[in-house]
């Protein structure tokens, strides 16, 4: 009982995903559930630690609101840990983000848009939203070209 | 010169324009400067508030996607591939292209897509492209079979897309380069006119540089120039000033030349007056007497006059009693108003805040003499009153007298030139009243170098009134007096009272003169009765002792003095003497006394005397270096006094010298005839020493020969053709 107490929550193995994969982290892991890769469904990432936030950008028309488990929540989920990490979309756009963007940042991977889950049509099902509404230091070129969306892969490198 | 000077003022005169001009000129530049660099900020932070995402990215993208979903429909095709998995693939390269599609129409970009109609169009006619095939896919998403042909359709469908994608993509890129170009443009535009504002600035200061250089070449020249001027107007001043010194010098020295004989002319007078002289003949002499008195008072005035145009007006304060001094002033008067028939008041308050205040008596005196006399000489059988009250003028302490008469009076523009030097009120006063006009122009000067104010307030016909105020600051006790006239010999001794025991006015004045030039106080008495009487009011630091005197001698005097019972008797008393020998010395010794001087003192001897009482004053040791020097150089003796007193009180030691020598020859010649041995050796005495003091040895020597062996009328008319020798020789 007692280590049930003390240990971290991302101390556990990862559960096998139940629903559509959509999210497959790869590279150095300490929690892979599928091979050496950790593979999420959506209700597995909706389960982390979660931010939400209502902002500008300039992918979108007016306020929108994003939702989403923090980054380094599933970092911590797949036990990944490395300096950088290469995000990989669906059309094989690739960016990396160096880990303090995880850590020191309050960087999501947005799952739904004013509430609704994105389609694919709607650059879902995941998408990498950094703080616009907290830090508005944040808004500019750098930061658009690692805001990666239709993300299907992470890879620990 | 001038010309120089002129040259340089244009100079710099033009070049202040120029300066002027061009701080004008930088300053607009610099505001149009700073309006430019505003400009490139704004631009900046438009930028920074305009971060928007990368069309061309996008647009490329977009082509992109459009191509690799036309190719994978067209392997799918050739390899009749019709599976589920290559169907989801198919889907999801739709999904991701009608993703960027809806891109085009809701971000942000860096190029405004609608503010070029040619783009506009393209994406217009992509879009409904790319939404007609979302149904399709649905469909096959919801479980519709689809063939072999369905695909193909799609595929040839798929062409303008792709045609349009492209196009869009060239547009776009053509688009950003040229307005990259257009923004290079005028960011380039607005930094050759900044650069070619800089550079104006740079150069109006390089000119404003030179500029001021010039100036400054210009301004160091004027000053040289002016340095010069400077010099040679020093010059020319000097040169006025020494031409209007030698004329002040002149007058001084005429005046004294008059003022000698007139002196002998006044006292003989006075001599024949006090003999017994038939009334005609008296008369006469009162007339000589009275003549010789007025031209004296105008010579005193022009010589004043001289003085102060000399610039020499010295005013010397210390404390005074000036109400006495006032009293003595009306008393002085008085005579000289009754010879007129006029009744003279003093109005002098006897309750009177401060009796002593820091001026020049001897000054305020002359002043409150002269208002006397003119009021006397203008007003017959009538008033003159002198009235003193205590003012305050701005807030400080004043003293105002006031003399006012029942004369003539003045009329208002009489009263404008009354302080105006030679300006009589008119021709004919000066006609019937004689005088300088000088006076009151003396008394104005003497009064502003006092800081105080002078005025009169008259009716003609009805009488005048002077007034005059001086600041009435109030003396302290020990205040330290500073001898104003000869203040470079500045002698750090300690202040004492000392009395002054001499019988002769001569040797009293000088000793006196030498001992206030030594900034010691000093009160003067005829004799030992009166030195007695001084020292019972007051206390003494020091006495000088004269031993010959009439009524009671310096021995006599010295015993009263140390019999008195208090502190006073202990008062360090030396002997001023000319008999010098050893008997001398050892009554001195005996009476008490604690040193002894020959005569004539001089100024040295005094202030060694003074320093030795202040030494050993507790120790009453009898002064060492007394010395019996008689028969010194009698040169240097009257080179001391001028140097001390000055060459006018020199001639006027020597002046009263003579009028003294007058009365005492007289008084010996009849001490003679009375047999009268003990006056007559005290007369002679008298005279050996005042003649030592002003430097006429052959004089004394004749005087003390005299006293030595008998006399007689031979050897004492010797002494007198001796005596108006050396009068004649002054004169000459």
């Amino acid at each position: 009982m007692a280590a049930v107490i003390f240990l971290p929550a991302s101390s556990f193995a990862l559960d096998a995903p139940k629903g559509e994969v959509i999210l497959t982290v790869t590279g150095k892991l300490d929690h892979p559930n599928v091979g050496d890769t950790a593979q999420f469904d959506l209700a597995m990432l909706e389960a982390l630690d979660s931010r939400n936030g209502t902002m500008e950008t300039p992918w979108t028309t007016g306020k929108v609101e994003f939702s989403g488990p923090l980054f380094r929540a599933v970092l911590e989920a797949a036990g990944a840990h490395a300096d950088k990490f290469k995000l990989i979309a669906l059309n094989d756009y690739a960016a990396e983000v160096p880990a303090e963007d995880a850590l020191k940042i309050d960087s999501m991977l947005a799952t739904r848009m004013d509430g609704l889950p994105m389609s694919v049509r709607d650059k879902g099902p995941l998408f990498l939203i950094y703080p616009f509404d907290t830090d508005r230091s944040l808004y500019n070129e750098k930061y658009f070209s690692r805001s990666v969306w239709q993300i299907k892969t992470i890879e620990a490198e | 010169m001038n010309e120089n000077a002129r040259k340089n003022g244009d100079v710099i005169r033009r070049a202040s324009k120029a300066t002027a001009f061009l701080q004008l000129f930088a300053t607009l530049l610099m505001v149009g400067l700073i309006y430019l660099l505003s400009g490139i900020y704004e631009k900046y932070e438009a930028l920074q508030d305009g971060i928007r995402e990368n069309t061309l990215w996008s647009v490329y993208q977009l082509d992109r996607e459009a191509r690799r979903l036309l190719e994978l429909a067209h392997v799918m095709g050739a390899d009749k591939d019709l599976t589920l998995a290559s169907m989801k693939t198919l889907s999801t390269r739709f999904d991701i292209l009608y993703s960027r599609m809806g891109i085009l129409k809701k971000a942000n970009f860096d190029l405004r897509l609608q503010d070029s109609p040619e783009l506009q169009t393209l994406v217009s006619e992509i879009e409904p492209l790319v939404v007609a095939k979302a149904p399709w896919f649905d469909a096959i998403a919801s479980g519709r079979d689809i063939d072999i042909a369905h695909l193909r359709a799609f595929t040839s469908s798929l062409i303008p897309l792709v045609e349009n994608t492209g196009k869009l993509l060239m547009s776009a890129n053509n688009k950003v380069s040229a307005e990259r170009a257009d923004t290079r443009d005028a960011l380039q535009s607005l930094q050759l006119k900044s650069g070619v504002v800089t550079a104006l600035l740079a150069a109006s200061v390089g000119v404003l540089v030179i500029m001021l250089r010039r100036q400054l070449r210009s301004v160091r020249a004027a000053g040289l120039v002016f340095e010069r001027m400077a010099h040679e107007l020093n010059v020319a001043y000097a040169h006025a000033e020494a031409g209007n010194r030698a004329k002040s010098q002149f007058m001084a020295t005429m005046g004294h030349e008059v003022r000698t004989p007139l002196n002998a002319i006044l006292g003989t007078a006075e001599l024949l007056e006090l003999g017994d002289l038939p009334e005609r003949v008296r008369w006469s002499v009162q007339t000589i007497r009275r003549s010789g008195q007025s031209l004296l008072e105008i010579l005193n005035e022009i010589l004043d006059f001289a003085k102060m145009e000399n610039g020499r007006i010295d005013v010397c304060l210390a404390p005074a009693d000036i109400r006495v001094l006032a009293g003595s002033a009306v008393e002085m008067m008085r005579d000289r108003a009754a010879e007129h028939g006029n009744t003279l008041i003093s109005d002098i308050p006897d309750n009177w805040a401060t009796d002593t205040i820091m001026t020049d008596a001897t000054r305020v005196r002359q002043v409150v003499l002269n208002l006397l006399s003119n009021a006397i000489k203008f007003t017959s059988n009538g008033a003159v009153v002198l009235k003193m009250t205590e003012g305050q003028s701005q807030g400080k302490p004043v003293v105002r007298f006031a003399v006012s008469d029942t004369g003539i009076g003045i009329d208002k523009e009489g009263q404008e030139k009354l302080f105006k030097p030679f300006s009589q009120v008119d021709a004919t006063i000066s006609r019937k009243y004689g005088g300088t006009g000088l006076g009151l122009t003396i008394c104005k000067e003497i009064i502003d170098s006092l800081d105080g104010m002078i005025g009169v307030s008259s009716i003609k016909g009805e009488g005048s009134t002077f007034w005059f105020e001086i600041p009435a600051e109030p003396a302290q006790a020990g205040e330290p007096i500073v001898d104003c006239a000869r203040e470079k010999d500045k002698l750090a001794r300690q202040r004492k009272n000392i009395l002054l025991v001499e019988d002769n006015i001569v040797n009293q004045q000088v000793a006196a003169g030498f001992l206030r030039h030594l900034g010691q106080n000093v009160t003067v008495a005829g004799d030992g009765l009166e030195a007695l009487d001084a020292m019972a009011t007051k206390d003494f630091d020091l006495v000088l002792m004269d031993m010959q005197m009439p009524n009671m001698d310096g021995i006599e005097a010295t015993r009263c003095i140390r019999a008195m019972e208090t502190a006073k008797g202990a008062v360090p008393i030396i002997a001023m003497t000319a008999n010098a020998s050893d008997d001398d010395r050892r009554l001195c010794l005996e009476a008490g006394m604690n040193g002894f001087q020959s005569k004539p003192i001089t100024l040295s001897q005094l202030a060694g005397i003074l320093d030795r009482v202040e030494s050993t004053a507790e120790r009453n040791d009898p002064p060492s270096g007394v010395t019996l020097e008689e028969g010194s150089a009698m040169n240097p003796r009257q080179e001391e006094i001028v140097e001390v007193l000055g060459r006018e009180v020199f001639e006027e030691l020597l002046d009263s010298f003579f009028s003294d020598a007058v009365f005492i020859l007289s008084a010996v010649s009849s001490a003679m005839r009375d047999d009268n041995t003990n006056n007559l050796d005290r007369l002679l005495h008298s005279l050996k020493g005042a003649a030592s003091n002003v430097g006429l040895q052959d004089i004394a020597d004749r005087a003390q020969r005299l006293r030595e062996s008998p006399i007689s009328e031979r050897r004492l008319l010797d002494l007198m053709r001796a005596v108006d020798e050396q009068r004649r020789t002054r004169a000459a």
